[in-house]
């Protein structure tokens, strides 16, 4: 019994190279060795599931990228699999960016799905508009008068020469969106300055860190649902029936929090013993 | 001192009182000055900030390297990419069949390899660090020492866990049977009374088994010991009363920092 108390208390002083180095293998292996654990959705992924799938099919549907490559893993399964289900459903997608790295993103998931996987049409399917700077400020362009914010697309088109930007004019014009978001300015500024003075609905994508702070919004009604992070990518996969990265990533997420939790667990171990012989002594 | 200070409290105070009552006067002109050219000046003026950012962090670099401070050496990236990316955005495209403006992003260009290759490792390197750094906090500063500390203990314990398919696989019998000898070692520890401790741990298994069989071992039932059900009903309660709050009391304080600077008496941005 010593033993293993001195032992829980020798790893409570570890390098914690080591534990990076754990951290670090408990994630790789799942990638080489997938576990398949069985993704079941949560109240929140279905609603988002819901939302667009009652969507009318040719319904005009605006996407949102707020995201960049540090948030890539989270954020882009979902964008992939929503652009997957509207496509599906031949909805129009109208994408819009409110952060820089952003429209690189949102044009590999557009390449990726409208175009190799579907083989649609730029222009009269979908359509990157790109990215404007001034965070909240472009939101509320947007809502105003889209074409004085967007003259032109990403591809340098006049917004007036492309088919499918025909009776767009403003926000209102859109009949759903969908924020795929890591942050400021992103979920919520659409919520504020969008949705609530429009009324048009709206469901998110968000990193599992900004779920507590956009949760409110969901509990109120304003925004349909959440996708919330890379476990709300699976999810979301699952119900459309298209595994991608979302899925894959899932066994290495779900170790992890184990190694992590096991971590914590013996530490707290250590700390009980530590402070019972202080005591003692 | 007009130029210096009544000309822009001035400025502040109309364009803040513009943009303040635009949302309750039913006036067109207003209407339209606040939704398309008060944010189209914002763009514009948020564009020059670029300016100022860019030859804010040159200057900065330079100083640093001029001076030969402490990893200085690093400076030299900063710089070199900083010119990179200037070549990449404004002379040179790499693909003379894009056109300037779309070889931002267009395939083959110097800027989108850069993005690629360059830019979007780094950044994904850096955010994958954060990982690492959690795991080692959690495990050297993560403590039972309070109340409080437990609770935000455990909450996060069920949220990692039931956030995730792992959680959906653990059936909610484990907890209770996982809950019925954390009760024995809490008994234990209240009473340091064997028998006590041993009525419970036993007493604790049989009626779960028993509960366990008559119910028929159901993955998520009773639904208040399923790690998944359990972190949704965090979420939706606890955490978004607390997220309202702090939104609300921040809403409250954007709106008293907003009138000060309207009335002319928060002068921060003058220097004052």
């Amino acid at each position: 019994m010593n033993f293993l108390i001195d032992l829980i208390l020798k790893l409570g002083t570890v390098d914690r190279r080591w534990i990076f180095l754990i951290i670090g293998t408990v994630v790789m292996i799942p990638l080489f060795f997938p576990l398949g654990l069985p993704i079941r959705a949560t109240a929140t992924t279905q609603q988002v599931y819901d939302t667009i799938d009652a969507l009318p099919h040719g319904s005009k549907v605006l996407v949102s990228c707020e995201y960049g490559p540090s948030t890539k893993p989270e954020i882009h399964p979902m964008t992939l699999a929503v652009m997957r289900h509207l496509f599906k459903n031949n909805h129009k997608v109208y994408v819009t960016c409110l952060w820089p790295d952003g429209q690189f993103l949102a044009e590999e998931a557009l390449d990726q799905v409208g175009g190799e996987e579907y083989g649609l049409k730029y222009g009269e399917d979908y359509v990157l508009l790109g990215f404007r700077p001034g965070n909240e400020a472009v939101v509320k362009g947007i809502v105003s008068n889209l074409r004085k914010l967007y003259t032109i697309d990403s591809r340098g088109t006049k917004v007036t020469e492309i088919p499918m930007m025909d009776g767009i004019h403003r926000f209102e014009d859109f009949d759903f969106l969908f924020s795929a978001s890591a942050g400021y300015p992103g979920t919520i500024e659409w919520v504020q300055y969008a949705v609530d003075p429009t009324d048009v609905p709206m469901s998110t994508g968000t990193t599992s860190i900004q779920v507590n702070e956009v949760m409110p919004y969901v509990a109120a009604g304003q925004v349909n649902g959440i996708l919330a992070g890379m476990p709300g990518a699976a999810e979301y996969e699952a119900l459309i029936g298209v595994p991608g990265i979302g899925t894959s990533g899932m066994d290495a997420q779900s170790v992890a929090h184990l190694v992590i939790v096991l971590f914590i667990v013996l530490g707290n171990i250590g700390y009980f013993i530590e402070r019972h012989r202080s005591k003692k002594y | 001192m007009l130029w210096k200070r009544q000309i822009p409290i001035l400025i502040v105070a109309v364009i803040g009182s513009l943009t303040l009552f635009g949302w309750f006067v039913d006036e067109p002109n207003i209407k339209s000055f606040v939704d398309d050219d008060a944010t189209q000046w914002y763009d514009i003026l948020a564009s020059f900030a670029i300016f100022l950012g860019g030859f804010n962090l040159l200057k900065l670099q330079l100083q640093k390297v001029l001076r030969k401070q402490y990893g200085w050496q690093y400076s030299l990236f900063a710089i070199g990419g900083f010119f990179f990316a200037i070549i990449a955005g404004f002379f040179y495209k790499g693909n003379p069949d894009v056109a300037w403006g779309t070889h931002v992003t267009a395939k083959g260009t110097l800027f989108k390899w850069m993005f690629t290759y360059m830019f979007a490792p780094m950044q994904a390197t850096m955010f994958a660090l954060l990982a690492f750094f959690v795991a080692s906090a959690s495990y050297r500063a993560f403590r039972i020492r309070n109340f409080e500390a437990t609770l935000l203990l455990v909450s996060g314990i069920i949220i990692m866990i039931g956030r995730v398919p792992l959680g959906s696989n653990i059936s909610s019998w484990f907890i209770l049977y996982l809950l019925v000898l954390i009760s024995g070692i809490a008994v234990n520890a209240i009473f340091k009374n064997k028998q006590y401790t041993l009525g419970i741990v036993v007493g604790g298994i049989a009626l779960v088994t028993l509960a366990g069989n008559s119910m028929g071992w159901p993955l998520d039932q009773p639904g208040l010991f399923y790690l998944p059900y359990l972190q949704e009903w965090i979420y939706f309660f606890p955490n978004v009363a607390g997220a309202r709050s702090i939104m609300i009391g921040i809403g409250l304080g954007i709106f008293a920092t907003s009138i000060r600077y309207i009335l002319g008496i928060e002068k921060s941005y003058i220097g004052e």
